[in-house]
């Protein structure tokens, strides 16, 4: 059964540490250990300005967690469609999703942030944050949309013929037989992509989105530590991460259920 | 519909793949608890005939009735047709996400609206009727191929359809699983269920069929009953495939 061991390989983002892969899960633990007793160490040595640092940044914490998660659910439903558009045979569909993940490919995500911030801007009056997480959704969700075409299309096609043979329809069939599937295959690049968005959403500190990076920023130029100030910011990015892939590894472990036997 | 009329009715259907005609000018009937064996040597149409008893194929010209619905009739809701036609699959195709009671009692609780409870029991029922209650809890995956293939006879039966469908059940099994696939298609015979049977298991088509049909390039070449068939077929062709098979 190796055609169901087949994962997409789309890179970017941390590595997922497989619980298989003996020599990433001990780097993963290295670099965690390693992050987390810098974040302790440093600031109980050097207080000042280290422990300042920590106590400036937690709101941006806040706002980039925000950001990242309104980002990818939004992102995951335009995905899901444009995955969907990209798949269907009717042909003014599919070249409308075809044509959006095209262009979203070709233009870099921090030129799409200025586009859509001052275009929309300029159209709707919204708050630079709900305009931040449309620029990211709208640029992820084309990422998105080839992970579900590749997830959708990896499941046999024998399991389509079966459900419709039941009596499903189409979309009862994706909905009960290949989209539950699929997310199997899917999980891995979109936790790769989720990873790839949270360190993306720094961009939108040129935003006047007070995120973690904004936050660094702000302290930096007033204090003047830029060395320091940077050295914690790159270490919490780096802790969050860490999680979020051990997570994502986890949470990938659990949906394979079905596969041993 | 009358109740000496066909359940199925196949009248005159061509089908093309681009420009290959896979099916030439084709008619068959069944009738309602007959067991009709389709025969034929490796490409010669059997899997695309039986796929365009419940569309799973299109035809390009002819027309097919199921039970009196036209499968074409763009008022009739092809969905429901196909509820009352069970299919069996070479590879089995068992909802790999799901139990073995799940792959049971999806559709009748979705399509059915059947309740939770009465759905299991109802599978539990079937399961014992093939044999494998034990493995309810059980992965596809974890079972073997004739367990598989038996499960997939129970989950399209759970839909309680009029006529089962089989697309070579058994040439994906190890020989010694092929006897209890087997078994249990004789059992749902000799209940009465409408069977159409691609298969090349010739003892089956024997001991089973009422009306065996033998294709080649696309056509029905020959249709007879099984000892006529095999004791004095017809055409040249039929004979040439029984000497290579037997
Ligand atoms: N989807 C398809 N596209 C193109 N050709 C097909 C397709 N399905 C079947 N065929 C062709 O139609 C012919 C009949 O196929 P099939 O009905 O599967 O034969 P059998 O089941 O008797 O072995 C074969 O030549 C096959 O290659
Ligand atoms: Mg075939």
């Amino acid at each position: 059964m190796s055609d169901q061991k087949q994962k997409i390989e789309i890179g970017d983002g941390a590595a997922i540490p497989d619980p298989e892969d003996k020599g990433l899960i001990s780097a993963w633990w290295i670099a965690l250990i390693g992050t987390v007793s810098l974040l302790i160490i440093l600031p109980l040595l050097k207080p000042d300005p280290y422990a300042r640092i920590l106590s400036f940044v937690p709101d941006g914490i806040l706002v980039t967690f925000k950001v990242t998660i309104a980002s990818i659910s939004l992102a995951l439903v335009i995905g899901l469609l444009t995955g969907l558009g990209r798949l269907s045979k009717n042909r003014f569909i599919n070249l409308v999703a075809s044509l959006y993940v095209e262009i979203v490919r070709g233009v870099p995500l921090l030129v799409q942030l200025f586009y859509i911030y001052f275009a929309l801007g300029r159209i709707v009056r919204v708050p630079d944050i709900v305009a931040a997480v449309i620029a990211m959704a709208f640029c992820y969700g084309a990422y998105m949309g080839e992970v579900f075409r590749a997830g959708i299309k990896s499941i046999d096609h024998g399991q389509t013929e079966a459900s419709l043979s039941l009596g499903f329809n189409r979309r009862q069939t994706m909905a009960y037989v290949v989209l539950p599937q699929a997310w199997r295959t899917i999980l891995p690049p979109v936790g790769n992509e989720f990873i790839a968005l949270l360190k993306d959403t720094s961009l939108v500190s040129i935003l006047a989105v007070a995120d973690i990076l904004r936050r660094g920023r702000e302290y930096a130029s007033e204090s003047f530590n830029y060395f320091e100030t940077y050295t914690m910011i790159a270490l919490i990015y780096l802790l969050i991460t860490l999680v979020l892939s051990r997570l994502i590894a986890n949470m990938e472990h659990r949906l394979s259920h079905y596969e041993r036997r | 519909m009358n109740a000496a009329d066909p359940i199925i009715k196949i009248r005159h259907i061509n089908k093309y793949f681009g420009s290959f005609k896979a099916l030439d000018d084709v008619s068959l009937d069944v009738n309602l608890g007959e067991k009709v064996v389709v025969l034929g040597p490796s490409g010669s149409g059997k899997s695309t005939l039986l796929r365009t008893i419940n569309r799973l194929e299109t035809i390009s010209s002819g027309s097919i009735i199921v039970d009196g619905h036209d499968l074409y009739d763009p008022d009739e809701d092809i969905n429901r047709i196909r509820m009352e036609l069970g299919m069996v699959f070479q590879n089995f195709n068992l909802f790999k996400h799901k139990t073995v009671l799940e792959n049971l009692t999806l559709a009748p609780i979705k399509l059915k609206k059947m309740e939770k409870g009465r759905a299991e029991a109802m599978a539990y029922e079937l399961l014992d009727k093939v044999g494998i209650r034990d493995r309810a809890n059980h992965y596809p995956i974890q079972l073997s191929g004739g367990q598989q293939q038996r499960v997939a006879i129970a989950r399209a039966l759970a839909m309680e359809p009029k006529i089962m469908l089989f697309d070579e059940p058994t040439s994906a099994l190890d020989p010694e699983m092929i006897g209890e696939v087997l078994e249990v298609m004789i059992t749902l015979a000799r209940e009465g269920m409408t069977m159409v049977v691609v298969t090349h298991e010739m003892g089956f088509a024997r001991e089973v069929a009422d009306q065996v049909v033998f294709m080649d390039g696309g056509a029905i070449v020959e249709e007879a009953s099984p000892d006529s068939f095999f004791d004095h077929p017809v055409h040249a062709r039929t004979r040439l495939f029984l000497d290579q098979i037997l």
